[in-house]
């Protein structure tokens, strides 16, 4: 890829002999010398599921017996229905919902955890509020700059690609705001300079701007330039176009679906991807929440399947990654008057990945009789969610740091990979 | 002193003013910028000031305000009372603009409200409790949270079911001659856009876009919505080229920023005596839950129990139809720091600016009690006893427009803020205290005066131009028009190295590229749409910290690629509702090559820049059939490095 790079580069001098001064020269020179930021990393993959999650949904603690009760119209049990309909029993008083079949292999192959009752110390019941602070990693602050996630690709610790920090959403998330570099993109195959219906003038242009911006003075916008056109000529070479999925990987036509199957692209094109953000809509379901069906059945089976195909599609990426989700908060115990369920506190997390202590819920349960219960009525806390980031970012991006991480946190990562 | 410095002339026309100008504050002497001192030519002079203090030049801007002289452009520009007749004509269409704060409300209700109405008028299905109502609330939300506004609760909703019961809402909703809230919020974007491209007053358009980015507000709090128009225009707009003080007070209580940073629901803490503990008291012996679980809109608010009737059946319609979501509801009594913690690190002091978290805590407790009117509030006021309204005046609760004092919920002890005692007990006027020591602050000098030296000089301005800053802002007593004024009569800002230092805001681009055509934006939406995807989602940053005012926030790999490609886009006409006319900006001469173009059009859309670079760089090219030479070359410069700088 460099070898290309170069090429396409020295080609660039003779098209534009006077553009091209010696700064650019020294510049790759520089960059050839240094070790390759590109090749393969670990990632960390996160996925938003915003709206709150019903953890107590997803993974129910089927053993029990009060949940039924509170749930009449949404409960489902391990024994109740037949075929599936019902519950899938993981032992142990769990239960996946029966759409997050797709994830049942993971599990069984004790790859992939779940952390149970997990969320933020900060009681709001506002998305706002709750997705801010999970999204800085600093509960009940909301004046911090600098997003969790954009912290770590700072506190990497090493020479990164254009390509380390990429959110595939519209806009780059709360998580990512920071002063380390990070893309928002959508669809990887228009990260080029385009014009639609003028390919060759456009082409044209962008040999214009390339040597306009390695010309300009050698601060900011010719540093940035550089890494932008390096990400540009990295994506070309790596043939997004002709990307097919591994045998097996059947990706939804979901955003979430589409994004993870980018990010599978990136990861296995080596181009030095570090961190990954991704998005799942849909999660507050107040109305019509459904049993096997409904709004709950249908994100849930999108996540599975979508999070499923992402883990066949790494192959023998897989030692690489780690893939974490993360919700603003769960949702009442009771189910409410429309079939669906309210904000309430506590939700679940799942970890996947080839280190971590799978087949396992993690964290702690205190029951579900209203005294255990947050305010009587949701699922308590009993794990901070910077307990599970740290654990995660520390252990396999290699982060040491972790009051910089988590600015003003003092508590402990839990135990989750090895 | 400084007013025997004018000509004796103007002193004499102007003498009736400045005697009472003087009194107050030193009057500003004569204007002098330094510009001829530092070397520069007047064209590049007054490209400079386009670029600063405007959104850029116009075609042929440049030589008017050379004709008509620099100080006097810029004494115009602070004065902002140039006539607007063009864009005036362009915001006619936006009748929001005009509309009171509760008109805003009722035309375009927030979408829980809606949905509650509907249900009530039977177009919803339901028992008509009012659990499911606040259930419904939440959903309505989510339904009419689609497309862009979907960060919060994810996709739109593909339910087939639930998008049937959307239609029929929405076909309700028009019968009743409500408006969807989106629409209130393409005319605030729609109002800035237009502001900043069309406004002959531009200073107070980059003063706007400025101090509003002080005192952030974020749609993506959809709680603020209804008020983010009002607010920039009442608390922000009137205020620029004024007191900083009467800005901050505007703000404090506007309904926007107290939900955005959460103060309407703070209160004293549970077990703390209150300005009006008897009515504490009563209203919790009476059959009404207690206040602190009650809400009003959006569940943002307490009721106000004691101004409404005595039973159930009393109850406004609007006040039924503004439910508690169901996340607000239980909210337990108590404080809430956050605009405590924001108004001293962000709104005044700064981060440094030696206050510590008891000072937070201590202002957070002044603030107490700072909340918005519910809906219909004013009118139960009203109709309640004369006597009742005088007894609760004499507890210290006040209202004005939406802001409303309670005094049931402020903490009535003793308070120190930073070293200074506050006596228990003075209700609303502590707010306002702390309000008055903060703008004095010299910490807020500083703080203030940087953020104005970053935004008009340069990411790392210079100590000095800060603390001389700082100085104008402490003898004028918080004058913002004065602080600008020494911006640009300050030789930093027409030090050589300042030229071309700021990297533009994707905002400042494609206004700057707009106005660099001289283009007419009929449809504001593609340009907000290209901005957006360059980085910056107008009124959507959601921390209060507002967009971060450096390049390296903004120049980032995926955002410069958008800029690059906003520039191809935008001059091959591909921007939806822009339309100019390259051939006449050129005066109609018609470039052979692409090289032609550029040596043509770089000094056009560039004026007062140092071009040669450029347009040697872009010298040998194969000229290419698919486009007209010239909008390859525009394309080119608009998307180059030279043009995202200011």
């Amino acid at each position: 890829m460099w070898t290309r790079r170069v090429f396409l580069k020295a080609g660039g001098i003779a098209l534009f002999g006077l553009g091209a001064g010696p700064r650019f020269l020294v510049r790759t020179a520089r960059a050839a010398a240094l070790p390759a930021p590109l090749g393969r990393r670990k990632v960390l993959v996160t996925i938003f599921q915003r709206g709150a999650m019903d953890g107590l949904a997803a993974v129910a603690p089927v053993a029990e017996p009060v949940l039924g009760r509170l749930r009449p119209r949404l409960a489902l049990s391990a024994a109740r229905a037949a075929g599936d309909e019902k519950a899938l029993d993981l032992g142990t008083g769990w239960a996946f919902h029966p759409a997050l079949a797709g994830l049942l292999p993971l599990w069984r192959e004790r790859r992939l955890a779940i952390v149970h009752a997990v969320g933020s110390p900060d009681p709001t019941r506002s998305h706002f509020d709750a997705q801010d602070y999970m999204e800085t990693g600093t509960p009940g602050r909301k004046g911090t700059p600098s997003g969790w996630l954009n912290r770590a690709v700072g506190l990497l610790g090493h020479d990164a690609s254009p390509l380390r920090a990429v959110s595939l959403t519209p806009a780059l998330p709360r998580a990512l705001y920071g002063t380390a570099p990070a893309i928002a993109v959508t669809d990887l195959s228009r990260f080029e300079v385009r014009l639609p219906g003028a390919e060759r003038a456009a082409a044209a242009a962008g040999a214009g701007f390339e040597a306009l911006y390695r010309g300009t003075a050698p601060e900011l916008l010719q540093e940035t330039a550089g890494e932008t056109f390096e990400a540009v000529e990295i994506l070309a070479a790596s043939e997004l176009a002709a990307y097919r999925p591994a045998a097996g990987a059947d990706y939804p036509q979901s955003p979430l679906g589409q994004a993870l199957r980018q990010i599978a692209f990136l990861v296995k094109a080596k181009v030095g991807l570090e961190v990954a953000f991704a998005e799942s809509g849909g999660w507050d379901t107040h109305v019509a929440q459904g049993a096997t069906r409904g709004t709950f059945a249908r994100r849930a089976a999108d996540l599975a399947q979508s999070i499923a195909a992402f883990w066949t599609d790494l192959g023998a990426y897989q030692d690489d990654v780690v893939l974490m989700t993360m919700t603003e908060f769960g949702r009442t115990v009771r189910e409410n008057g429309s079939g669906g369920t309210d904000h309430g506190h506590g939700s679940c997390m799942f970890v996947l990945g080839s280190q971590v202590a799978g087949g396992k819920v993690h964290g702690k349960l205190p029951g579900l009789s209203p005294d255990a219960l947050h305010e009587g009525r949701d699922l308590p806390v009993t794990t901070d969610f910077r307990a599970v980031f740290c654990e995660v970012a520390g252990k396999h991006l290699g982060i040491g740091d972790d009051g910089a991480l988590f600015p003003g946190w003092t508590g402990k990562r839990l135990p989750l990979l090895a | 002193m400084h007013a025997r410095a004018l000509t004796p002339l103007v002193a004499l026309a102007a003498v009736a003013v400045f005697v009472i100008t003087v009194a107050a504050a030193p009057a500003p002497s004569a204007l002098h910028m330094p510009w001829r001192e530092a070397g520069w030519s007047e064209r590049e002079a007054a490209a400079h000031l386009l670029d600063r203090f405007a959104f850029g030049a116009r075609p042929g801007e440049v030589e008017k305000v050379v004709a008509m002289g620099l100080d006097r452009w810029l004494e115009r520009q602070l004065a902002a009372d140039l006539p607007d007749h063009d864009l005036d004509r362009r915001l006619a269409r936006l009748d929001a603009l005009e509309m009171s704060a509760a008109e805003m409300a009722r035309q375009f209700p927030r979408p829980p409200r809606l949905l509650a109405e509907a249900r009530r008028a039977g177009v919803v299905e339901g028992r008509g409790e009012r659990a499911r109502d606040e259930e419904m609330s939440a959903a309505g939300e989510e339904m009419q949270d689609t497309g862009e506004a979907m960060q919060e609760t994810g996709e739109p909703v593909r339910d087939p079911a639930r998008a049937e019961t959307r239609r029929a809402v929405m076909r309700w909703a028009r019968e009743q001659g409500y408006r969807p809230e989106r629409e209130l919020l393409g005319q605030l974007m729609a109002q800035k856009l237009y502001r900043a491209v069309y406004a002959e007053n531009q200073l107070a358009e980059v003063l706007v876009d400025f101090w509003f980015n002080h005192f952030n507000v974020s749609l993506t709090d959809n709680r603020t919505r209804t008020y983010l128009l009002a607010y920039e225009r009442d608390a922000i707009r009137p205020h620029v080229l004024g007191k900083f003080r009467t800005m901050l007070g505007a703000t404090a209580q506007h309904p926007a920023m107290l939900v955005y940073l959460d103060n309407a629901q703070s209160s004293a803490a549970e077990g703390t005596v209150t300005l009006a503990p008897g009515m504490t008291e009563r209203r919790r012996g009476g059959r009404r839950r207690p206040p602190e679980v009650r809400g009003g809109a959006d569940g943002a608010v307490p009721e106000l129990p004691e101004m409404q009737g005595a039973t159930g059946a009393a109850r406004e319609p609007e006040a039924a139809a503004a439910p508690a979501s169901p996340e607000r509801r239980r909210r337990p009594r108590g404080l809430n720091e956050n605009y405590a913690r924001e108004l001293l690190e962000l709104h005044t002091l700064g981060v440094d600016g030696g206050y510590t978290q008891q000072d937070v805590v201590e202002v957070a407790r002044a603030f107490t009690g700072w909340t918005l009117m519910p809906p219909g509030g004013r009118r139960r006021a009203a109709q309640a006893a004369p006597a009742r309204a005088e007894r609760m005046a004499a507890m210290g609760y006040e209202s004005n427009g939406a802001f409303l004092f309670r005094a049931d919920l402020h903490d009535a002890g003793a308070k120190t803020v930073l070293g200074q005692r506050f006596q228990a007990g003075r209700g609303v006027e502590e707010g306002r205290q702390v309000l008055d020591l903060l703008a004095k602050h010299p910490a807020t000098a500083r703080h203030l005066a940087r953020k104005l030296a970053v935004r008009f000089v340069g990411d790392e301005p210079p100590a000095a131009l800060v603390e001389r800053l700082a100085a104008v802002y402490t003898q004028t007593n918080g004058d913002l028009r004065r602080v600008v004024r020494a911006v640009a009569e300050s030789p930093d800002f027409w030090a050589k190295e300042a030229r071309g230092a700021k990297i533009k805001s994707p905002f400042e681009l494609a206004v700057s590229a707009v106005r660099a055509l001289g283009a007419e934006v009929a449809d504001p939406r593609g340009l907000l749409q290209w901005t957006a995807q360059m980085g910056q989602r107008l009124y959507a940053y959601s921390a209060p910290t507002g967009f971060p005012d450096r390049a390296d926030a903004w120049v980032n790999t995926g955002s410069l690629l958008n800029r690059m490609n906003f520039g191809l886009q935008l001059a091959s006409g591909g921007v939806r509702g822009v339309r100019f006319d390259l051939a006449a900006l050129a005066g109609g001469r018609e470039p052979a090559t692409r090289e032609e173009a550029v040596a043509l059009y770089a000094p056009l859309l560039l004026p007062g820049r140092a071009l040669d670079g450029v347009i040697a760089t872009l010298k040998p090219t194969a000229d290419d059939p698919e486009l007209a030479a010239r909008v390859e070359a525009v394309g080119v410069i608009l998307g180059s490095p030279e043009f995202q700088r200011r």
